[in-house]
């Protein structure tokens, strides 16, 4: 590449086409210039490292830069702020960084005049401009860059953040790296979970007979209304029943003080109709109602 | 356990609506003349792992999420209830799941594996997705395991 910047600089002293800009900026700060195209590139791919090979192209310069320099670093600026704007629009339409690459070469070899100074202030754009787009996956040194496996790589970078959302959920996770070992993790946490759902289910057998009658008879339009409308109120009935074995909680609270209230008050009228039971928990639901907090804390 | 995940997004209802499900479900299972018979707990054990399965499907999302799908249908399977889905999407699954199958070579997707038969409905999903329905399934789970353990607590003899 740097014998191919060579001969186009030749080319062009000896074709005499050069706009007085290129030698202008390139007079007195083409040697900055290139040292911070270099600093760009030094991270960056392997096939524009050959432009570190600078001192040659200065010799070439110094031998023709025979015009005055005047407001250099403007013009450069523009020229650079006017080359990136022009690669940022390109580089947008693109979706993988591959094909901007190839693009960037192909453009290189058709400009003309302003070759040699165009070509490295592209590779600085376009390195900017992969340094700014987030858009786009980057492909590190020394990696391949076809399409299959920067496309891989997208996806493993999306699994890997994916996989670290889980690791805040499942506890116990954060000591162990690495996905083999967090998804062993994750396979223990789930397997646990539903023994203890198994565990509770039959429990819950055992403790059937005492459920049943309340909740037969209870509609479930009244449950809805115990837990959406009463994080607070808990009446003296319940507070009678069981208070010290309430959880601190309320919704659990509220769930179990339920069926404790109703179970002591109704342990004795099994044989109440359907009917009569939700006169029962009719009235007990405005109990329920109007009962304030402070009593309930008070007693804990 | 925020709800600000950006990848995963795991917001799962209250505990009420779990609450509410489960106990709709426990007074259905009331409902039936053979279930408070002191012989075969371990059929009522099983009835009621099942309607707490079925309610947890239900409060955390119906049929909008894949997993409680595939445990309703399953659940619909045994009680030979005729069940409808929505089944815009099921040419996609169909699709994923012949391309899942030839799959196990990768490391990734050996332990995948495991995961998919523990996550109701995991063969047909992509690791990715997988991983989504997984982080929701945990957090619904461990809400259904959390009412339980309450309903237990309140109901055990002091």
């Amino acid at each position: 590449m740097d014998l191919s910047v060579l001969e186009r600089v030749k080319w062009l002293q000896q074709q005499q086409m050069v706009s007085p800009d290129f030698f202008e900026i390139l007079g007195s700060d083409g040697r900055e210039e290139l040292k911070r195209v270099e600093s760009y590139l030094g991270n960056n791919n392997d096939e524009l490292q050959s432009f570190r090979h600078y001192e040659t192209i200065d010799g070439c310069i110094s031998r023709t830069s025979s015009f005055q320099i005047e407001q250099v670093k403007n013009n450069e600026e523009n020229r650079v702020i006017a080359l990136q704007h022009k690669r940022k629009t390109e580089g947008k339409t693109e979706k993988i960084e591959n094909k901007k690459k190839k693009k960037i070469k192909t453009e290189d070899e058709t400009e003309s005049s302003m070759k040699g100074k165009s070509n490295m202030s592209n590779s600085e754009t376009s390195s900017e401009i992969q340094k700014r787009d987030y858009i786009h996956v980057r492909a590190r040194r020394g990696e391949a860059t076809d399409r299959h496996s920067l496309a891989e790589r997208a996806r493993r970078e999306k699994l890997s953040k994916k996989m670290k959302c889980l690791q805040d959920i499942v506890p116990g996770c954060n000591k162990v790296t690495g996905k083999a070992g967090m998804l062993d993790e994750i396979i223990n946490y789930v397997q646990s979970l539903q023994q203890q759902v198994e565990f509770l289910s039959m429990k819950l057998s055992v403790l059937n007979p005492e459920l049943e009658y309340h909740i037969n008879e209870l509609s479930t339009k009244q449950f809805q209304a115990c837990f959406t409308d009463l994080p607070e109120a808990v009446s003296k009935q319940l507070m009678m029943v069981d208070a010290s074995s309430f959880p601190l909680q309320h919704q659990e609270s509220l769930d179990y003080s339920v069926i404790n209230s109703i179970q002591t008050t109704t342990l004795g009228s099994k044989d109440q109709t359907s009917s009569g039971w939700e006169i029962h928990s009719q009235s007990l639901y405005n109990n329920l109602r109007t009962d304030s907090v402070s009593s309930f804390f008070s007693l804990e | 356990m925020a709800s600000a995940d950006k990848p995963i997004n795991t917001d799962v209802p209250e505990k009420d609506v779990f609450a509410l499900h489960f106990l709709q479900s426990l007074s259905n299972l009331r409902r039936q003349n053979t279930f408070n018979s002191p012989e075969k707990t371990n059929d009522r054990v099983k009835k009621i792992k099942k309607a707490a399965y079925v309610s947890m499907a239900r409060a955390a999302g119906g049929t909008s999420r894949l997993w409680s799908r595939a445990l309703l249908r399953r659940a619909a399977k045994e009680t030979n209830k005729v069940v409808r889905f929505s089944r815009r999407k099921k040419r996609v699954t169909w699709l994923r799941r012949r391309s899942n199958r030839r799959d196990p070579v990768e490391e990734e997707e050996k332990e995948a594996e495991r995961l998919r038969n523990l996550v109701p409905g995991g063969g047909a999903m992509e690791t990715s997705k997988l991983i989504e329905e997984t982080a929701y399934y945990i957090k619904c789970l461990s809400m259904q395991v959390k009412v339980m353990q309450c309903l237990v607590d309140g109901l055990s003899p002091k």
